[in-house]
């Protein structure tokens, strides 16, 4: 990942009257924008587009960060599981049984990831791709909400 | 009293009901839509949980997520609010089972009275005046003639599992009498999966004036006086008021004992709202009641000085009621502010708020969820705002209601202010002279 060709972009935005940037190459999708917001003053509508003066370093490194790790979002074949209910999200069909799935397995669809219980009721949550469990993102015993992500599967 | 509240609905009333739980020092947990993702009561309490997609069918109505985002929060009582799954006796049940609180009556009461005909039956029997009608359910078309000619024409004949305007025909004489009881028994089949229809004598341009109830889990029942809420277009209230411009003292006594007995005979628990239909004699006779929070309650908090919604949330933890009714003090309106097109027949008007300024000063309350460059999701209902007004007496509100709608800017969408406005100038309800009937012949230009 080029970090200096995305600070180049954010240099650009936010010192143009750009408000939105999206740049693709190579799988790589990075999108830039800047936050509009508007008010009335003497009857006429004013709008203030992002600042007027470049950014302090930190602050424009901290935007970096935030653009990286979406930009690992965005790439290409890697699915995010949801969760498609309210609950309480379990790795194990039972406390004291082995995990559905751990980091780097190999799953295919309608694999079992995971339990989610509501209402005493215990949820299976299947896989609906094929491919490789890159990350998991929340820990056993978690509440979770509707459509919060559980899984990263890097779908083959 | 209890620790954490889930507030199971959204808009104005679950910011209402969050501002209310924060005095109280009780933990606030709101549930929201992904439409919702943006709305002041997720921003305003202490824990949110996402339950669904945005049709109210797969969130807000759908019990099992909110019973769960209860489970998960530790929640140990559930406001309902208003609308949604309030007056859904099953919820109210499946919380009971679930070991959480539900913040209002209890599983049979919310049946005895969500049943319509029912309700009548329980009111009669206690004493309390009913329209003239069927002894419950009429079953078929003769029958339906002989009662029809007993009370006499003109007749309503109401679904009893419905609501909202549906299922509803007149019969203004015996030739439209069967043609009307065949349609509203198709139509209440459709809307409620309940054929059952029952008859009413039409009361003739009544005024609809309804009693705000509360009743503790001691036996104790009062009522804070009444609401005129006969401003309405399509049975949906636009604009209320307490008192009531025809009531006097005696005639609050005797619709307020009146409430009581209802109320006392299914052992009512929370608040609930009697409502009645006044007739030009000013005699009254029991229609519904709603066993709710309701929209109009600002009105009654005004003019008695309670919080009814913290009245609610003690007598569910089994506490007194613990402000007691009062006599009426000055005069409180309220308008209802909906995204509609009042130019283009109230056409729903969702949309992003551009500019806000809400009305501010002496005697002026704004209940809403909206704010600057807030997007109204096209989902759900349109009440965007309630502006509510009080003064010494009835003219003064006026003034002062016309004052405030001059001062509230929403841009962006398009509102109904300009309608209240135009009410304000008709001399009809100026005077106070004006019935259920008033919307049907007021020209909006």
């Amino acid at each position: 990942m080029d970090l200096n060709l995305i600070k180049k972009i954010v240099r650009i935005v936010d010192t143009s009257e750009i408000t939105d940037l999206e740049v693709e190459e190579n799988g790589l999708r990075i999108k830039v924008a800047k936050k509009i917001r508007s008010y009335r003053q003497d009857g006429q509508q004013h709008v203030i587009i992002g600042q007027h003066t470049v950014p302090e370093q930190p602050a424009v490194r901290n935007v970096v960060e935030e653009i990286s790790a979406a930009a690992i979002d965005t790439q290409a074949n890697l699915h995010e599981i949801k969760s498609p209910i309210v609950g309480t999200f379990y790795r194990a069909p039972a406390p004291d049984a082995d995990a559905y799935v751990n980091m780097g397995d190999t799953v295919s669809t309608g694999s079992v990831l995971c339990i989610i219980e509501a209402m005493k009721l215990m949820n299976e949550i299947e896989s609906d791709v094929s491919g490789k469990i890159v990350k998991i993102l929340v820990e056993n015993g978690r509440p979770v909400e509707y459509n919060q992500p559980l899984f990263l599967i890097q779908s083959s | 009293m209890f620790n954490k509240i889930l507030i199971a609905n959204r808009g104005e009333i679950a910011l209402r009901i969050i501002r209310t739980c924060k005095e109280l020092g009780i933990k606030t947990v709101a549930v929201y839509s992904e439409a919702d993702k943006d709305s002041l009561h997720v921003t305003f309490a202490d824990e949110a949980v996402c339950i669904g997609p945005p049709q109210s069918k797969e969130s807000y109505l759908k019990i099992p997520s909110i019973i769960s985002a209860a489970h998960i929060t530790g929640s140990d009582a559930i406001h309902p609010g208003y609308g949604f799954l309030a007056e859904n006796a099953n919820f109210s049940e499946i919380c009971a089972e679930s070991n959480i609180k539900f913040i209002g009556p209890s599983p049979g009461m919310i049946r005895a009275m969500g049943d319509k005909s029912f309700a009548k039956e329980t009111m009669k029997k206690n004493g309390v005046p009913v329209i003239p009608g069927s002894d419950g359910i009429v079953n078929d078309v003769e029958e339906g003639k002989r009662i029809s000619e007993e009370i006499g024409f003109p007749v309503i004949i109401k679904a009893s599992a419905g609501g909202g305007g549906k299922g509803m025909r007149m019969a203004w004489s015996m030739n439209e009498f069967e043609n009307a009881f065949q349609t509203a028994r198709v139509e209440a089949e459709a809307g409620f999966g309940n054929a059952d229809v029952y008859i009413e004598k039409f009361i003739e341009n009544p005024r609809h004036v309804e009693i705000q109830v509360l009743g503790d889990m001691h036996g104790n029942a009062y009522y804070y006086g009444e609401r005129d809420c006969s401003v309405q277009r399509r049975h949906q209230k636009l604009i209320e008021e307490s008192p009531s411009p025809v009531l006097d003292e005696k005639l609050r006594e005797k619709m307020g004992e009146a409430a009581i007995l209802g109320v006392k005979a299914v052992n009512y628990e929370g608040a609930g709202t009697v409502e009645f239909l006044v007739d030009k004699h000013k005699n009254f006779y029991f229609m519904e009641m709603n066993t709710r929070i309701q929209v109009e309650h600002p009105v009654t908090e005004w003019v008695y000085g309670v919080d009814l919604v913290r009245q609610q949330v003690l007598v569910a933890a089994g506490e007194y009621v613990e402000t007691l009714p009062s006599s009426p003090n000055g005069h409180s309106i309220e308008f209802r502010i909906n995204a509609e097109d009042p130019e283009f027949n109230f056409r729903p008007s969702p949309g992003k708020i551009l500019s806000l300024h809400c009305p501010g000063g002496f005697g002026v309350r704004v209940d809403t969820h909206i704010y600057d460059s807030y997007s109204i999701p096209p989902y759900y209902d349109s009440l965007v705002a309630k502006l509510i007004v009080w003064g010494q007496n009835r003219n003064h509100a006026l003034a002062r209601g016309r004052r405030a709608l001059e001062e509230f800017v929403i841009e962006g969408i398009k509102t109904t202010i300009p309608f209240h406005l135009k009410v304000l100038e008709d001399r009809r309800f100026l005077s106070g002279n004006f019935d259920t009937g008033f919307l049907d012949t007021f020209e909006f230009k």
